[in-house]
């Protein structure tokens, strides 16, 4: 059973603090995983140990909690919290998440409604539209403040859709002139009789957009989930995103039932979390913030274990899980079973990709499980990009620590960074890694990936690789994969990237961090294009 | 129609400390200005929309905000602009509830609407903008950027927070002085009987790189004219008083003064405080 912490996390309050102020997270980092291992402190920095939640031991927040960070001058591509609360709240099934913000800040609106349907399809749910409104405001409400049109969008949400209940984001604009949606949260939820949610996730206030995942979360614990309960003994919350259902096959021996959160859920499966035997997660960087809140207010266990990839991690997470619900008398079988059905099929497997060479771009904790499945299968990673880097999770339990749980079960990784997805440095990380294929799931880096003969694993479904069978199928999709290898190589010689030779000459991706003094120097494209012509 | 002759148009915010005076000052001088002929609308940009009183003769005026928000954007001019005293022109932007919104934004959307409604006429000589206090956020820069406003004149005295504000606004100047052009006409004393207020002021002003363009005394008959709703260029006509106001209006009609401030460090201010205003030490003041 986990220890007591010594300090839980507010739910009293509605507002979240920033990941860097409670985990001491960061963007942008470069060296060896086990070196990120050391200074992470996961075990010191956890809040069981330090008592504060933000870092080091000295129980203090402050500066001296952050590891150093290597702030690059420019950012090609990012995201925000209020952006993540729209792709988390907004794929409630029967809620509705109400943008207080200009309209621009919706933009994203059409792509989260493609993920939405796609995962209401690997859900076997009714197929329908994302239900999120923009309170669309003008210069007027800028300067007299919109709480009639949020009141007035409240309530026609409500009449038009019927929703259970209604969440509203804050922007950074309607932060800036102080919108009080805590007030107005609290009025319409006397007048509608629904749970009325206000989000504070201005993104303005922290360059760490997962915060927007714990704002959401916490949003639907403190609101949302149900204070009254009836145990389900045969229930295990799994917080997730948009994934295919691979663990209600993985859990059946089990005899538990998996319930879903926050992405496709409906209201009422939202509030039995409450009810369920324990919680886990397929990543704790989205998942332990929840996860811990659901522990700390209801006293639902959380699975103490890494994330089901890979063969050591899937092993570990069963165990956990059965421990919890008390089936520990039947799980090495079960265990042994599946290690048997399996392993033919992964030593073959393993020599088809033997001595081939990948490279992981995912989200922080998934990517660490993503290199203990393809090195499961005997490829080698000698690079890989997370976007974020938690140095501990909300929970602070040891077990979940992945990246170490991935360098002491699979070896170090030399070039382990961290950045968010950008271009513009992705082409000399990947020349430093010199991989055979990529696996992500922001397909926005697959071009330039294909550009140097590259070909991508773009794995929108982020459960394909879970569990046993998930190992198998990962291994027999990146066969197909390789195959396209002979294509990214025509490609590459047949196209050039938008890059001057000296950008592309330049070997660490991360000089600007360093020295970006040097952009002062830094030839422009139009030279490039000069010499050319001149030459000619 | 008649073409009226297009005349070159001063456009002059002016700024300064909080309760320092700028709303009687800028009535009185633009009463001065009038009684020489001189066409002058006053826009106040204070949410409070107290700045023109003295000369409509009471709180009579419907804020352009106030009646943006109760009758959108189609209004005629004449609701939102009144005329007083001697035919001055008189808008306030006004604001947003307390606590609600953005004050700031506020004027600006204030002054494109009066653009947008016609209220610049081309037989206008003299726009003022009365702006709130300090320069709190970028809104209450907009006078002095976008080229509104090219002319600042700030009203201080010789009190030590006065002079930190006026610094501070001639901070904010120089930051928008090569975009828009604005420059900085000059320092207006608005007396509060310190001990060597006019030497401090010169001292001051001469740091900035700038003139003290005239020196208000302080006179009751100012809070006389005040409780009866009008400038005292209006109340007591021949007193002292309407002189000095008189004479500032000739000032700036003839001001040809016109510089990118320099404004000074804390400490160079508090040097010049020690130096030429008081005589007990800066120790005994809180800042």
């Amino acid at each position: 059973m986990a220890k007591k912490k010594t300090k839980a996390l507010d739910l009293k309050l509605a507002n979240v603090d920033s990941r860097e102020m409670r985990l001491g997270s960061i963007i942008s980092w470069d060296g060896s995983a086990s070196e990120l291992v050391e200074i992470s402190q996961y075990e010191q920095r956890s809040r069981k140990h330090s008592g504060s939640g933000c870092g080091v031991p000295c129980g203090e927040r402050g500066k001296s909690c952050r590891l150093a960070e290597l702030n690059m001058p420019f950012s090609q591509q990012t995201m925000c919290a209020q952006s993540i609360v729209a792709c988390q709240i907004g794929n409630i099934t029967d809620c509705i998440l109400i943008e207080h913000s200009p309209i621009g800040c919706s933009a994203y609106h059409p792509r989260f409604n493609f993920g939405y349907k796609v995962g209401l399809l690997r859900r076997g749910k009714k197929l329908e539209n994302i239900r999120i409104f923009s309170t669309n405001l003008q210069e007027n409400d800028m300067v007299f403040g919109a709480g009639g049109k949020l009141r007035q969008s409240i309530r026609d949400a409500y009449d038009r859709f019927s929703p259970k209940a209604v969440f509203i984001s804050m922007s950074c604009s309607t932060a800036i002139i102080g919108e009080d949606i805590g007030s107005i949260a609290v009025e319409m939820e006397k007048a509608l009789g629904i749970p009325v949610v206000p989000l504070f996730c201005e993104g303005f206030r922290s360059k760490h957009w997962s915060t927007g995942f714990d704002i959401s979360q916490h949003g639907v614990v403190r609101q949302i989930v149900r204070k009254k309960r009836k145990k389900q003994d045969d229930l295990l919350n799994i917080v997730a995103l948009w994934g295919t259902d691979y663990f209600t096959e993985m859990l059946a021996p089990l005899g538990l039932r998996v319930n879903y959160m926050i992405d496709m859920a409906s209201f009422d499966e939202l509030a039995q979390a409450s009810e369920a035997a324990a919680t886990a997660t397929f990543c704790h960087t989205l998942g332990s913030y929840m996860a811990t809140a659901l522990e700390e207010k209801f006293g639902v266990p959380q699975i103490d274990a890494p994330q089901p990839y890979g063969v050591a991690a899937t092993d570990e997470w069963l165990r956990a899980v059965a421990k919890a619900v008390g089936k520990e008398d039947i799980i090495e079988e079960y265990i042994e079973s599946e290690h048997a059905r399996i392993l033919p099929r992964l030593k073959k497997l393993r020599e088809q990709l033997k001595g081939v060479r990948g490279f992981v771009s995912t989200g922080s904790a998934f990517a660490h499980s993503m290199v203990e499945v393809i090195r499961e299968l005997g490829v080698d990673v000698e690079g890989s990009l997370v976007f974020h880097h938690d140095p501990v999770y909300d929970s602070g339990y040891e077990k979940q620590n992945t990246l170490k749980h991935l360098v002491d079960n699979y070896g170090d990784i030399p070039n382990f960074s961290v950045s968010k997805t950008q271009q513009y440095q992705f082409y000399a990380l990947l020349k430093r890694a010199n991989p055979d294929f990529i696996v992500i799931r922001h397909n926005g880096v697959a071009p330039l990936a294909a550009k140097m003969g590259i070909p991508s694993f773009a794995m929108g479904d982020e459960h394909f690789p879970l569990g046993y069978d998930g190992i198998i199928r990962m291994g027999d999709a990146l066969i197909g994969i390789l195959a396209r290898k002979k294509f990214n190589n025509v490609l590459k010689r047949h196209v050039s990237l938008p890059y001057t030779d000296w950008w592309l000459s330049q070997e660490d991706p991360f000089i600007l961090a360093k020295h970006p003094e040097i952009l002062d120097e830094a030839p422009t494209a139009f030279d490039d294009f000069k010499e050319e012509t001149y030459a000619k | 129609m008649a073409k009226t002759k297009a005349k070159t148009l001063r456009q002059i915010a002016i700024y300064g400390k909080g309760g320092i005076g700028k709303s009687t000052t800028t009535q009185n001088l633009t009463a001065g200005l009038a009684e020489h002929g001189k066409n002058v609308m006053v826009v106040g940009c204070d949410p409070k929309a107290d700045s023109t009183r003295l000369i409509l003769g009471g709180l009579a005026q419907r804020t352009v905000l106030d009646t943006l928000r109760d009758e959108g954007e189609d209004i005629d001019l004449t609701r939102i602009m009144k005329k007083g005293y001697l035919n001055i022109r008189c808008v306030e932007s006004g604001g947003p509830e307390p606590g609600v919104g953005c004050a700031g934004r506020g004027i600006i959307t204030a002054i494109d609407l009066l653009e947008r409604l016609g209220a610049y006429t081309r037989d206008l000589d003299y726009v003022f903008y009365d702006v709130l206090g300090d320069v709190v956020c970028g809104g209450f820069a907009m006078p002095i950027r976008e080229g509104k406003a090219k002319e600042i004149y700030i009203v201080a005295s010789g009190e030590m927070m006065a002079l930190y504000a006026a610094n501070n606004i001639a901070k904010g100047i120089r930051r928008y002085a090569n975009q828009g052009g604005v420059r900085l006409g000059g320092i207006i004393c608005n007396s509060r009987n310190v001990d060597r207020e006019n030497e401090l002021l010169e001292a001051f002003s001469k740091e900035l790189g700038t003139q003290l363009i005239h020196f208000i005394p302080r006179d009751n008959v100012v809070q006389h004219a005040e409780i009866n709703r009008k400038t005292v260029i209006d109340y007591k006509p021949g007193s002292k008083q309407a002189e000095a106001y008189r004479a500032l209006a000739k000032r700036i009609e003839e001001n040809k003064k016109f510089v990118i401030p320099e404004p000074m460090t804390p400490e160079r201010l508090e040097e010049i405080l020690v130096e030429y205003g008081l005589f007990d030490g800066i120790e005994d003041y809180a800042i």
